[in-house]
């Protein structure tokens, strides 16, 4: 009995190293012990094995009986193996490209706006939006720009027809026209009137003017504008801010200047030159980036605040310039064709 | 402006180089747009040299050798070969010694010229840098010191400054206003020119040359001035004056004119000179133009004015448009003897007004638009006369005669030294402030006792109208005291500020964010579009509400209604480039016309091209209207909008830049938002030129409705018992819509379920048409899914709700389940 159940282990054992597929083994698994198995019939003459050999003999069975279920495991699980390699191609070659479309990118000017959105956003900025059609008051009116001021012309201006209706942009007084804001100013104005200082707002956005495009021109373009108000607001708070954007846009040897200037809405305004050795095109020369001061008591005056109480500063700068210089761009045209090439250097 | 260093120096003492002047200017708030510099520069080792001997030159024919004495601190006569053809003996020319660098940074050395020695060069004008003349050397005054330097035997050159001036300094539009300036800054007094005639002797009336004047229309012109001189001989101005205008761009013409110029870019003041007897009746009247009335201008060209001009005339027609431009019938000429002088004050607006309206303006014009100073407009006219006799001779004819102009000029602005500090931010002391305003000829003429301190009363001169506030006062100290001494601090830590990003911002943000992790690139196209590129988009209609009033060029005429034309010009560019491109978005503004309103909407649009042409080593399926939809559904979550709870319509009708049965709609602009998506339409695309199939996507929403997005969803509780999953197909007409059968379904099979039960999830999996089904009739296979929140469904149960659900839809009648 003890040779015979050798045998048949060792035969079981090298036919099942033989077996390639489920089925096969399915098969040889009934043959050795399914109902009819061949190891099921010796287990099935353990009636006939005299009484006081049952137990060695019982204690045989079951050891053979162990040793053939792990034989059966272990070829199932190689023949699951190898049905999942099977499902695998041939090896693949990894320095082929991927025939889907590469990473996508962010436009320069969207990349700039939001690296200055950040930077402000550390010194207590949020952002806000205005409408790009504007009525006069708020672009020019409230920010002290008289009737008459060439700014306002038809010639530098685009207006729309008396007739125009815009649902969500309100006119104050009938007679005023729509137009085309030509800075983001305006939106200082909107919060201004919204609400209470202190405000702290960074205001990007599309501007335009009625003007030649060329290399430096575009019919519209993108400003980004910083309005502060609050209490003992000073020129050189204003100056450290600048300070501040410059040497974390464009590196610490970055430095800035100003220069006396004139606008309606800000008393005194300056023009702000900046310098930094390592930018493209920009060696030793001071070249101007924006324009700033401290908001005008009279655009204070407008929208209802207290000029004897608070102060504030405001500043703006065109994003496609600020781009220009940080990439060494150097026709404004090239933000507006949107040729792959160009777009895909930046991000 | 042009300012002329050398013009300058009459008034005030700056011998700063060029660099140092620009400098100063462009701080003192004046930007310095171009510097041209004229004459001889400072050039060593150039002297004068006179040529003893000149004979020809031993192997060329072209060529001299002259001998030439440089003087015995040079070295005494030297050989020098020579190419000019007026290197005779006798003259005195300049001679670059070896080791004089020439300008263009041209090095002169001892050298051989075809084989004979000659040391240095005699040079040309040109070569100077004075000039192009190379036509021979430079022939110098025959006295000038053998030897000298030539820088000193030769007049100064200049340096002339193109400078912007800002709007609100107009009393910087003359020599004497940036003289005052510069004085300020290097702390040094102004000199006016003097004036000698000052009105005081009273002349008898000379009717016969101004009978005289009056003014219609003073809200226009506040102050009028006339002065007669009679007997001038008109001729050319004197070389000093001539040189003075010529360094600022002005053509020389005779005396009278001259001055005329002279005084205006010298103080500022525009003037006007008529001849006396081309004035009818002798008579100046100011007054409007009447409509219609014609006046030749100066440049020859006809203008029709009308009643809201200013006009200088006799008692007849109009002369001049006053301020702007003098008319072609009342100028002097060469046969003028008696002159009216004019010098008046316009009020800006007006002259701003006529100038526009005329398409004219001139230098005159300028400074009146921008405002001269009526309080110096008498001052200019002495000065003007002064040199009249100076330089053409007469003698003034009658009084001067003065039509208003009576309100004397008063302004003090009270101000403490501790407002001008606070405003600055840093410390800057009383003295320095005081010295800083005064230097500006803003006088501290009182001094008041306050609380705490003292205030100052600061007395503004006439010209400096611009100053009426404390807070123009700090602007004035800091020109003085150096916009770019201001300290360097750090940027103060906020007090937290409500609000926070603008959900505009925000949506662009995140709907960026996303399109680039899909691999569209960005792009960013005008806003203003060609009126004809809209009927592709919108009812012409609506695009005529998208016009502006005064398009600068007629491709940019109207609003953009939607994005994606801009996009399809980028995706053309790059196919035409030979770039290969896929996907592009863009986030922006769009106009949406709405029962005659126009709404301004924040948009975002996509675009996925798929150009056969673009090859690829393994295959990918081409994009499709559901991979489209699904990016939409992405982006419209971003705006707070669940695109599947939308109801889709196909795009039809004028809209035509979307594929016919291709597209979707969802939204309306009354509910504050709207999507199109789908395939662009394929002739569309191929008369643009792109090659193709492009499928796109914009959604539109209000601003109002982004800003609505707020607030924290609630925890809904769910099951945690099995779903009991059936499948069921309907077959329905194929033009129907999946999900109105899907609603169909949903409603029979909640009416369906028993107690403590419900329809969890009823999702399409298969959609067929074609063999076995009859004609124009699809099926659609739903899988449906059970689920009771408190407990395990039975089979029973839940194949009791089956059936039932399967009679309702058979009773339906427009559907039915298929076997």
């Amino acid at each position: 009995m003890q040779a015979t159940l050798t045998a048949l282990l060792a035969k079981a054992t090298a036919e099942l190293a033989t077996l390639k597929s489920r089925a096969d083994f399915e098969a040889a698994k009934a043959r050795y012990v399914g109902p009819n198995g061949e190891f099921t019939a010796l287990m099935k003459q353990m009636g006939t094995v005299p009484k006081e050999q049952r137990p060695a003999m019982g204690k045989l069975i079951n050891e053979t009986k162990g040793q053939l279920q792990v034989q059966l495991d272990a070829t199932l699980a190689r023949i699951g193996d190898a049905e999942i390699s099977a499902q695998l191609g041939p090896a693949i070659d990894p320095t082929l490209p991927s025939p889907d479309a590469g990473p996508g990118t962010f436009h320069p000017l969207t990349l700039v706006r939001e690296e200055m959105c950040r930077i402000l956003r550390k010194a207590g900025f949020t952002v806000v939006e205005g409408p790009e059609v504007e009525t006069e008051y708020y672009c020019f009116d409230a920010l002290n720009t008289p009737a008459d001021h060439p700014a306002r012309d038809a010639q530098d201006t685009f207006y729309f027809p008396e007739k125009a209706r815009f649902a969500n942009v309100t006119k104050r007084v009938p007679e005023e026209k729509y137009l085309l804001r030509t800075h983001t100013s305006s939106v200082q104005i909107r919060t201004m009137l919204k609400g209470e200082p202190p405000i702290r707002i960074v205001s990007p956005g599309r501007v335009y003017r009625r003007d030649t495009s060329d290399a430096t021109h575009s019919a519209n373009f993108h400003q980004i504008e910083c309005l502060y108000v609050d209490k003992n607001v000073t020129v050189r708070d204003l100056k450290a801010l600048l300070d501040y954007i410059f040497a974390s846009l464009l590196g610490k040897d970055t430095k800035t200047r100003f220069r006396p200037h004139y606008f309606g809405y800000t008393e005194p305004s300056f023009e702000v030159d900046l310098s930094a050795q390592h930018l493209p095109k920009v060696n030793k020369e001071w070249i101007e980036i924006g324009g700033c001061g401290l908001v005008d008591p009279a655009v204070f005056e407008g929208v209802g605040y207290d000029p004897n109480v608070w102060t504030g500063y405001a500043f703006g700068m065109g994003l496609e310039r600020l781009a220009m210089l940080m990439y060494g761009i150097d026709d404004i045209r090239y933000f507006y064709q949107n040729d792959l090439r160009f777009l895909k250097q930046f991000a | 402006m042009k300012i002329s260093r050398n013009w300058l120096r009459q008034y005030v003492r700056i011998y700063a180089s060029a660099d140092e002047l620009m400098r100063a200017i462009t701080l003192l708030g004046f930007e310095v747009e171009g510097v041209v510099n004229t004459g001889l520069p400072p050039l060593d080792l150039v002297v004068v040299g006179e040529i003893k001997t000149r004979d020809k030159h031993p192997n060329a024919d072209k060529l001299s050798v002259c001998t030439v004495d440089v003087g015995p601190a040079h070295g005494g006569v030297r050989t020098i070969v020579c190419g000019a053809p007026n290197c005779d003996a006798g003259n005195r020319v300049p001679v670059a010694l070896p080791g004089a660098v020439l300008p263009g940074d041209f090095k002169i050395k001892q050298s051989k010229i075809r084989g004979q020695q000659s040391d240095g060069m005699m040079c040309a004008a040109d070569e100077l840098g004075l000039g192009d003349d190379h036509a021979g050397l430079l022939l110098l005054d025959p006295a000038a010191p053998i030897g000298a330097l030539l820088n000193s035997v030769m007049p100064e050159g200049d340096t002339v400054f193109d400078i912007e001036i800002t709007p609100n300094r107009p009393d910087a539009l003359s020599h004497i206003g940036i003289a005052r300036e510069l004085a300020a800054w290097i702390k040094l007094e102004v000199q006016f020119p003097e004036i000698k005639f000052r009105g005081k002797s009273d002349p008898a009336p000379r009717p016969d040359i101004l009978a005289g004047i009056r003014v219609d229309h003073a809200e226009d012109c506040p102050l009028y001035v006339g002065i007669a001189v009679a007997g001038v001989k008109v001729g050319p101005s004197p070389a000093w004056m001539q040189e003075r205008l010529k360094a600022v761009g002005l053509r020389p013409i005779n005396n009278l004119v001259d001055v005329g110029n002279y005084v205006m870019l010298e103080l500022g003041q525009p003037l006007h000179i008529f001849d006396a007897k081309k004035i009818g009746g002798r008579q100046i009247v100011v007054r409007r133009a009447a409509d219609g009335e014609k006046l030749t201008t100066l440049d020859g060209k006809e203008r029709a004015l009308n009643s809201r001009m200013l006009v200088i005339a006799d008692e007849s027609q109009p002369l001049v448009v006053a301020g702007i431009m003098g008319g072609a019938s009342a100028e002097v000429d060469a046969t003028t003897t008696d002159i009216v002088l004019e010098a008046a004050y316009f009020r800006p607006q007006s002259i701003r007004w006529t100038g526009r309206r005329l398409g004219l303006a001139s230098d005159s014009s300028y400074r009146f638009e921008r405002g001269v100073d009526p309080h110096s407009t008498l001052e200019a006219a002495y000065r003007a006369i002064d040199l009249i006799l100076e330089t053409a001779g007469g003698t003034v004819a009658g009084p001067v005669i003065k039509v208003g102009g009576d309100r004397p000029w008063q302004r003090e602005i009270t101000v403490t030294p501790d407002y001008i500090r606070a405003r600055l931010g840093f410390s800057i002391g009383d003295e320095e402030i005081r010295q800083s305003l005064e230097s500006l000829n803003l006088a501290i003429t009182g001094e008041k006792k306050k609380d705490e301190g003292f205030e100052w009363i600061v007395t503004v001169p006439s010209y400096r109208s611009d100053l009426d506030r404390p807070i123009d006062l700090v602007e004035e100290v800091l020109r003085v005291y150096g916009t770019d001494r201001v300290p360097a601090a750090a940027c103060t830590g906020p007090a937290l500020i409500d609000g926070d990003d603008d959900p505009i911002v925000v949506f662009n943000r995140k709907a960026g964010d996303y399109l680039v992790g899909q691999s569209f690139h960005e792009v960013v196209n005008y806003t203003l579009r060609a009126q004809k590129e809209l009927s592709t988009w919108v009812s012409d209609v609506s695009a005529a509400e998208l016009g502006l009033a005064n398009p600068f060029v007629d491709d940019q005429s109207h609003l953009r209604p939607t994005l994606i034309m801009g996009i399809l010009e980028s995706l053309k560019l790059n196919q035409s480039r030979g770039v290969p491109v896929a996907r592009l978005f863009e986030t922006g503004r769009v106009f949406m016309e709405n029962n005659g309103t126009v709404q301004e909407c924040v948009a975002v649009g996509f675009v996925l091209c798929h150009n056969p042409k673009d090859r690829a080593w393994l295959a990918r399926p081409e994009p499709d209207f559901f991979a489209v939809k699904q990016h939409m559904q992405i982006l419209a979550r971003q705006a707070g909008i669940e695109l599947d709870q939308q109801q889709l319509v196909p795009v039809r009708g004028a809209f035509w830049g979307w594929q016919e049965g291709h597209s979707a709609a969802a939204g309306e602009m009354n509910d504050g938002w709207t999507a199109r998506f789908g395939l662009l339409n394929l002739p569309m695309v191929r008369n643009l030129g792109v090659e193709g199939r492009v499928w796109a996507g914009m959604l539109a929403v209000l601003p109002a409705k982004l800003a609505a997005v707020t607030g924290h969803r609630r925890y809904q509780p769910f099951s945690l018992f099995p779903a009991a999953l059936r499948d069921i197909a309907l077959v329905v007409e194929a033009g129907r819509h999946a999900a109105e059968v899907r609603a169909e379904l949903l409603k029979a099979a909640q009416a369906s379920t028993g107690d403590g039960f419900a329809v969890e999830a009823v999702e399409v999996f298969d959609v067929y048409q074609g063999q076995g089904l009859p004609e124009g009739k699809k099926s659609v296979a739903f899988s449906l899914s059970f689920r009771s929140a408190v407990r395990t469904l039975t089979d029973d149960e839940v194949n009791v709700a089956f059936t039932k659900l399967q009679q309702t839809i058979a009773a339906d009648g427009t559907m039915t389940v298929r076997g």
